[in-house]
């Protein structure tokens, strides 16, 4: 069957007409969150909701005057960097000693221990931490999320190292590098597209990560995911001050899987899609 | 030349998961053995913990829940997700846009889609309401009501997760073979036969890796519920993992909980054998 031209154009409209809305849906409440934010408490809780109202920064200001939104982002960047840290440094030589051994049982270990509910490992942490009197200190923090980063650097790294042609290494082994060296300064530099994504999804998954720190971390350690959900709790929720403080939550995540939006889904579905 | 090496190199990941992950859930087995209010001297009850488990009403509601919203979240997002696929494999142009907004929804932080649903959802001051409203339909409580609030959970869930889905799928789309969609056309095939005959099949695989990611988040489904609704109203949202943290962090029964929760991984754990299995049925 051939299409005539007219056909195909307004079939093509069509489709485009249907993508747009579909972007619309998928927009329209992130759009709401951000515009909440910069709306005075008349008009957030104003109704019929506005879509046209002034602007005012007084729920930013807010944020940074009444909680201390800072020390929470600190927090947030110290447990989820610490964390990425880690996970890339056991993950990563993991990575390639299982590519280059083809062994399978290490990451499926590993997968294992990224698909069990998290509070199978958070109720004996807490019976372990506590009898220690380390819940709420950061190294707590850290070793603990660093359970999710680190499953996630060895699946994103291995098809990078797969890629790896074997006689780059083999060069490299005969020309007396050790295996350290081998690592450091001839495959690392080659899958350097890898590590990026690795180290960013390392970090947005630590960042966003709610269940351990809702449990583990203190007053002077609460990280920015569960000082917003605290802030919920507080009776009469200033819902602009909160939008604010979440448009500010999202912020680093979605720039950071911008940089690598091409790799993303291939990194997030690391695991599944190899057999 | 294959040459064992670099074997040391996985000796540091592999310490770090034996005591933070392997040494901590053999230590929840242990528990789950054990009547244990946190504070309090454990005493030993063998399989007690477990045989309670299977009276608890509070158990089997969460069961149901946790099953009914898996089904209900995977089934739109399965659908939504391949019609969205099929749609961004036609349309070429402006992909790096739409790939951006597409991303947007599932790399936010949990905790923030759910707070940002609960303005919007919100039934005295919600846009979802007036939007009802402009529609001509009655207003609903949405996750407050007992009733709607799984499906509404599901809601949220799906407009977080499609386009990840439908990525996924769409990536298996491209790399299908083109010569085998010239000579279905060849053969007369098109419009729903075609998807049907040839594209759905081939596509299986990507499928059910899809399915296989969503049913591990959405049968340990935790996040954008305890920010939300904490299980509520009542017990209308409370998942297996919801009312098994409660009972350990809240209550304090570890014990139980530990139960609870090896409970739940059997089940996670179950899926992905069972989608494991599915995939290779399916394969091409």
């Amino acid at each position: 069957m051939v299409k005539s031209p007219f056909r195909a154009r307004l079939l093509s409209a069509l489709d485009g007409a249907q993508l747009a809305i579909a972007c619309v849906v998928l927009l329209a409440p992130i759009l709401w969150m951000v515009a909440a934010g910069f709306k005075s408490s008349a008009a957030v809780t104003a109704y019929p909701p506005r879509l046209l109202f002034h602007p005012t920064t007084a729920n930013y200001a807010a944020l940074f005057a009444r909680m201390p939104f800072l020390d929470y982002a600190w927090n947030s960047l110290v447990i989820a960097g610490g964390a990425s840290v880690i996970g890339l440094a056991l993950g990563v030589p993991a990575a390639f000693a299982v590519s280059w051994n083809r062994m399978a049982w290490p990451a499926v270990a590993m997968l294992a221990a990224r698909m069990a509910p998290g509070a199978l490992f958070l109720l004996p942490w807490f019976v372990m931490f506590s009898a220690i009197h380390a819940v709420g200190s950061f190294w707590v923090l850290i070793l603990t999320h660093a359970v999710i980063t680190l499953p996630l650097a060895l699946w994103i790294m291995l098809p990078f190292f797969d890629a790896l042609p074997r006689s780059v290494i083999e060069a490299a082994l005969i020309d007396g590098c050790s295996d350290a060296g081998v690592l450091t300064r001839v495959a690392l530099p080659l899958v350097a597209p890898g590590l990026a994504v690795a180290a960013i999804l390392c970090f947005v998954f630590a960042w966003n990560y709610f269940l351990f720190a809702l449990v583990l971390s203190g007053f002077s350690t609460t990280p920015l995911v569960v000082a917003a959900f605290n802030f919920v709790g507080e009776g009469v929720t200033d819902w602009g001050a909160l939008m604010a403080a979440a448009t500010l939550i999202g912020l680093p995540p979605v720039l950071l899987a911008f940089f690598v939006q091409r790799r993303l889904v291939g990194g997030l579905a690391a695991g599944a899609v190899k057999e | 030349m294959h040459r064992r090496r670099f074997v040391w190199m996985i000796a540091p990941a592999i310490g770090f998961v034996a005591v933070m992950v392997g040494f901590p859930f053999a230590y929840t087995l242990w528990l789950s053995g054990f009547a244990f209010h946190f504070g309090a001297a454990p005493h030993p009850v063998g399989l007690g913990n477990y045989r309670a488990l299977l009276g608890d009403g509070k158990f089997w509601n969460g069961l149901w829940i946790t099953l009914y919203l898996y089904v209900l979240a995977l089934a739109a997002q399965l659908v939504l997700g391949l019609y969205l696929a099929l749609l961004l494999n036609r349309v070429k142009r402006f992909r790096r846009v739409v790939r951006s907004v597409l991303i947007s929804p599932f790399v936010l932080p949990p905790v923030v889609v759910g707070l940002m649903w609960l303005v919007v959802l919100d039934p005295s001051i919600g846009a979802a309401n007036y939007l009802l409203g402009l529609l001509g339909l009655p207003p609903s409580l949405w996750l407050a009501s007992p009733g709607f609030v799984i499906p509404t959970v599901a809601l949220i869930d799906t407009w977080q997760w499609t386009p990840f889905i439908a990525l996924i799928l769409l990536a298996g789309l491209q790399a299908l073979p083109g010569d085998v969609f010239e000579a279905a056309a060849i053969d007369g095939a098109h419009g729903f036969a075609l998807l049907r005959r040839v594209t759905l099949p081939l596509l299986a695989p990507s499928i059910v890796t899809a399915a296989t990611l969503r049913s591990v988040d959405l049968l340990r489904f935790f996040d954008v519920i305890y920010v939300t609704t904490q299980g509520g109203p009542g017990e209308a949202s409370e998942t297996l993992n919801i009312y098994g943290f409660r009972q350990g962090f809240v209550f304090l029964d570890i014990g139980y909980a530990c139960a609870l929760m090896v409970a739940l991984t059997v089940l996670v754990l179950g899926a992905v054998g069972l989608l494991a299995r599915m995939r290779r049925v399916v394969a091409w």
